[in-house]
């Protein structure tokens, strides 16, 4: 079907503010009397808080209120499992955890202000190795885990946060039949979301009680709900108000310090903004979940899986807390499965509590860890029964009316299609250029996301359309394509529509940003919106006689009677629909046997999306996360020394640069059956979860070396190398 | 008491010695435009351009910029029209969330004003001081190519 504006490469909206300086983010808020606060973070992993002397502080001028826990109710925060204190009681669990809070009239004297805090710790014997944390004998971080709000039921050790399982058949039975059995470990590195713009918020308290928050926060009414929890506040009396969110990527959903920002707040009577440094973000942010995987696989001789059992410890740190799924655990665990039809599957994964940073969501959660274990297995296995990687996957791939590792059944399966387009623009079958060159090819998938959206579109009386919408912008470019959704419906023009970014007093409630579900969900909603304003504005025109297109003329005249012609939409997706997209990748890489530096070559993308709404968004998202995921391959860490985080800075801490980027070829295979407005799919956490196995299996292919851990830095392919001429 | 111009108009203020110039800007002459992202003058969502070079502000002082003349994003556009750089990243999707975006655009100004034809290498050298966590940088060169030929045209 044609339409006139979706699927136009237009520009964005919201551009003109980002490009030119004036887009307000949190941090850029300011309010009469603003003051400023910050936490005095622990040094120590695990330790007992002897005392706390915030007298020389408190004397310091310019220093309006120090709160430590003595100060401030004894409740517990999270986003399900709510296990963390707002600041340190008693004992801190890792560094970088708050033990007080300052408020002072500027953010040096806050600064100063937290050298003059004396705190007098005893050492607590610490684990931080998720393996080691879970055996008997080790320190257990909590002493009754079992009693915080939100806790699961099953818990074979205290340090289990959680247990998250997927089966399908009966897996002992299935390795019963196997011809072969492949076991292989693999482990993926601490990583942060790496979002620019670290943690902001400014929280001021009316006159008559309200309390108003600005924050980097994408989901606005969770954010009300939770904080009402903290505060103990009605959630009426709060409002959050919407800002531009400097990127997300998964990280942006909990409170981080707005319950301190509210208490100092409440102290001081006066506005109080918390900017986290990007030092803080590295030390005590919500990062990417490090995992110990390991994939056990049977397979008859002719290479179809007829068994799988995966056990996955993801190292969630000292806290729950940052958790936002009910299981409190990676939904992306599912993804031990990979893009294979297994008949008898046991997934097993295990959150578990070490002295370590408190881990959260990070785009496609889980995914990036499970398909570079999964995918890399797959290989592996390939490479033992002798067989070309496609032919294993092509043998194993899901098919129509197959199931997912958690029951989701899937029609429209175009798992081989990707795949073949992907070899074919990467040319995979061709011979390779020349030695230390090889190939490697990975695959994942990413559901479609769900949730749910309100939004209201207003015919104004100078003929043009207002979009009132309560999602945040994150940069996903979504406020441009719910306006495209809306002037395709109404057949106006894209200028024609102007979005009015709401706030949680405008209406009753959202599910927020992420999990791949704004383009369907927030689309929907504009979408029935506009259909019912576009039924108003014919039934107004043809009661006064005026052509259905002269708007103005028909806002006016529903205007002389006393009426604005507007409708709203409350759109719920509450089951995922049976299609998902498919992604395949091929990198092709050059080892330098000198040095064991890893070039990529060429990288081809291939994803099978739905309707595109914008082209140069879903190309962005595409771009945007593949890159993200060639820094979990190669570069990025947040490496730990007992505990402390040595990378503590963005130049330590390595994301890609411009000069990281290579050469790229993306395959678009398009269909119409998405659940998103004009059959539109999911893109933005498509394109990560695949390219760190794809690196890892075309370094195998270029010099015969395997990287099981996260990230393929040059230093283990050389003391591979080292050790595989040796033998 | 330093004396700052900033994108042509004369500040005289009075600061700390250990004010930095983002510092400055930001809250004491309010242009929120220029961002802190790492603070330790690496990841360039804070570049400004001082007598015309690019400086991270997050890691200069305000003293430093005394008697000098300072550009930030909020210089770059005329007379509400915006500069062929900003406008090319809005038309080549150069952004997402914003947050670099103003380092972004100020750094290829200062290249396209160093050398107006820049190649693909050029553009990846000069701008490797801005990070960018949205785009994968993409359309970050797209955006200044664009910008080039229009500046030519």
């Amino acid at each position: 079907m044609a339409h006139r504006i979706v699927g136009q490469p237009v520009g964005k909206l919201e551009g003109i503010g980002k490009v030119s300086g004036q887009a307000r983010y949190s941090g850029d808020v300011t309010l009469p009397g603003l003051v400023w606060g910050k936490a005095l973070r622990s040094p120590l992993p695990h330790a007992r808080i002897v005392r706390i002397d915030t007298s020389r502080a408190r004397a310091l001028p310019g220093v309006l209120a120090v709160l430590t826990a003595q100060d401030l109710p004894d409740i517990l925060v999270g986003r399900r499992m709510f296990d963390m204190p707002m600041l340190a009681r008693d004992r801190v669990r890792f560094v970088g955890e708050k033990v007080a809070v300052v408020a002072a009239v500027d953010p040096d004297t806050a600064e100063e202000a937290l050298a003059l805090i004396d705190v007098e710790y005893e050492d607590l014997s610490a684990v931080f190795d998720p393996v080691a944390a879970i055996k008997a004998g080790a320190p257990v971080l909590h002493e009754n885990p079992a009693a915080y709000e939100g806790a699961p039921a099953e818990r074979p050790h205290p340090n289990v946060q959680s247990v998250l399982r997927f089966k399908l058949g009966d897996v002992e039975a299935g390795f019963g039949q196997a011809d072969r059995i492949f076991e292989h470990t693999f482990r993926t590195q601490l990583d942060h979301q790496g979002y620019l713009e670290p943690h902001a918020g400014v929280v001021a308290i009316d006159d008559d009680g309200r309390i108003q928050v600005w924050a980097s926060n994408k989901m606005p009414f969770r954010l009300k709900e939770l904080l009402s929890h903290a505060l103990r506040r009605p959630p009426e009396q709060i409002r959050v108000n919407l800002t531009p969110i400097g990127g997300d990527f998964g990280g942006k959903g909990s409170l981080m310090d707005l319950p301190l920002a509210y208490h100092l707040a409440r102290v001081t009577g006066r506005p109080v903004k918390m900017l986290m440094r990007y030092a803080e973000e590295l030390m005590a942010g919500n990062p990417r979940h490090p995992s110990v995987i390991t994939m056990r696989t049977g397979v008859t001789r002719d290479g179809r899986i007829i068994a799988r059992r995966v056990k996955a410890l993801f190292n969630s740190g000292a806290y729950a807390a940052f958790k936002p799924a009910p299981s409190v655990n990676l939904g992306g665990t599912a993804m031990g499965a990979g893009v294979y039809r297994i008949p008898n599957l046991l997934i097993e994964a295990f959150c578990v509590y070490s002295n370590n940073i408190p881990c959260g969501h990070a785009r496609s959660p889980g995914e990036p860890q499970m398909v570079f274990a999964g995918e890399s297995h797959m290989d592996m296995i390939a490479r033992e029964l002798g067989m070309d990687p496609a032919d294993l996957r092509r043998k194993n791939l899901l098919r129509d009316g197959d199931h997912l590792a958690n029951g989701h059944h899937l029609e429209h399966v175009r798992a081989s299609d990707t795949l073949e387009a992907a070899l074919k623009a990467s040319h995979y079958a061709e011979p390779k250029p020349g030695p230390w060159i090889g190939r490697g090819m990975a695959m994942t998938h990413r559901h479609i996301g769900v949730g749910f959206t309100n939004a209201r579109v207003r015919l104004e009386t100078s003929g043009a359309v207002t979009l009132s919408i309560a999602l945040p912008d994150t940069g996903t470019g979504a406020h441009l394509v719910l306006c495209q959704v809306v002037a395709e419906v109404l057949g106006v023009t894209l200028d024609e529509v102007e979005i009015e970014v709401a706030n949680t007093d405008d209406f009753e409630t959202d599910s927020g940003v992420g999990g791949s579900r704004v383009t369907h969900t927030g689309g929907r909603a504009a979408y029935h919106a506009a259909e019912k304003l576009k039924q108003q504005i014919e039934s107004e025109a043809s009661k006064h006689g005026i052509p259905a297109g002269a708007l103005a003329e028909i806002a006016r005249a529903a205007a002389k009677d006393g009426r604005t012609l507007e409708a709203s939409h409350f759109y719920d997706a509450k089951a995922h629909a049976d299609v998902t997209s498919f992604t395949a990748q091929v990198a092709e890489v050059a080892i330098d046997p000198a040095t064991g530096q890893v070039t990529i070559r060429h990288f081809t993308t291939a994803h099978d999306v739905g309707t595109i709404i914008n082209p140069i968004g879903h190309q962005g998202q595409i771009e945007g996360g593949l890159i993200q995921g060639l820094g979990f391959a190669l570069m990025e860490e947040m490496k730990t020394e007992d505990g402390r985080i040595s990378t503590l800075s963005l130049g330590d801490f390595k994301l890609p640069t411009i000069q990281d980027i290579p050469p790229l070829t993306t395959v678009i295979l398009q269909d119409q059956v998405g659940p998103g407005p004009f059959n539109a799919k999911a893109i933005g956490e498509g394109s990560i979860s695949a390219v760190a196995p794809a690196i890892a299996n075309a370094v195998a292919d270029a010099c015969g070396v395997r990287i099981l851990d996260l990230p393929i830095t040059a230093e283990k392919v050389y003391f591979a190398l080292r050790e595989k001429v040796a033998r | 008491m330093i004396r700052l111009t900033v994108n042509g108009t004369v500040h005289e203020l009075e600061v700390p010695a250990y004010r930095t110039l983002l510092d400055c800007l930001r809250y004491d002459l309010g242009l929120t435009g220029s961002k802190e992202g790492c603070g330790v003058g690496v990841c360039g969502a804070c570049t400004v351009l001082l007598d015309g070079k690019m400086i991270s502000s997050c890691i200069a002082l305000a003293g430093f910029a005394d008697g000098r003349s300072v550009t930030t994003v909020e210089g770059l556009a005329q007379d509400e029209r915006l500069h062929p750089v900003q406008q090319a990243f809005v038309d080549a999707g150069g952004f997402q969330c914003g947050i670099c975006t103003p380092g972004q655009v100020v750094s290829a100004k200062a290249l396209l004003d160093a050398n107006p034809n820049p190649t693909e290498a050029e553009i990846k050298e000069w701008m490797v001081g801005n990070l960018c966590r949205c785009t994968g940088y993409y359309k970050i060169v797209e955006s200044i190519r664009s910008a080039a030929q229009r500046s030519r045209a």
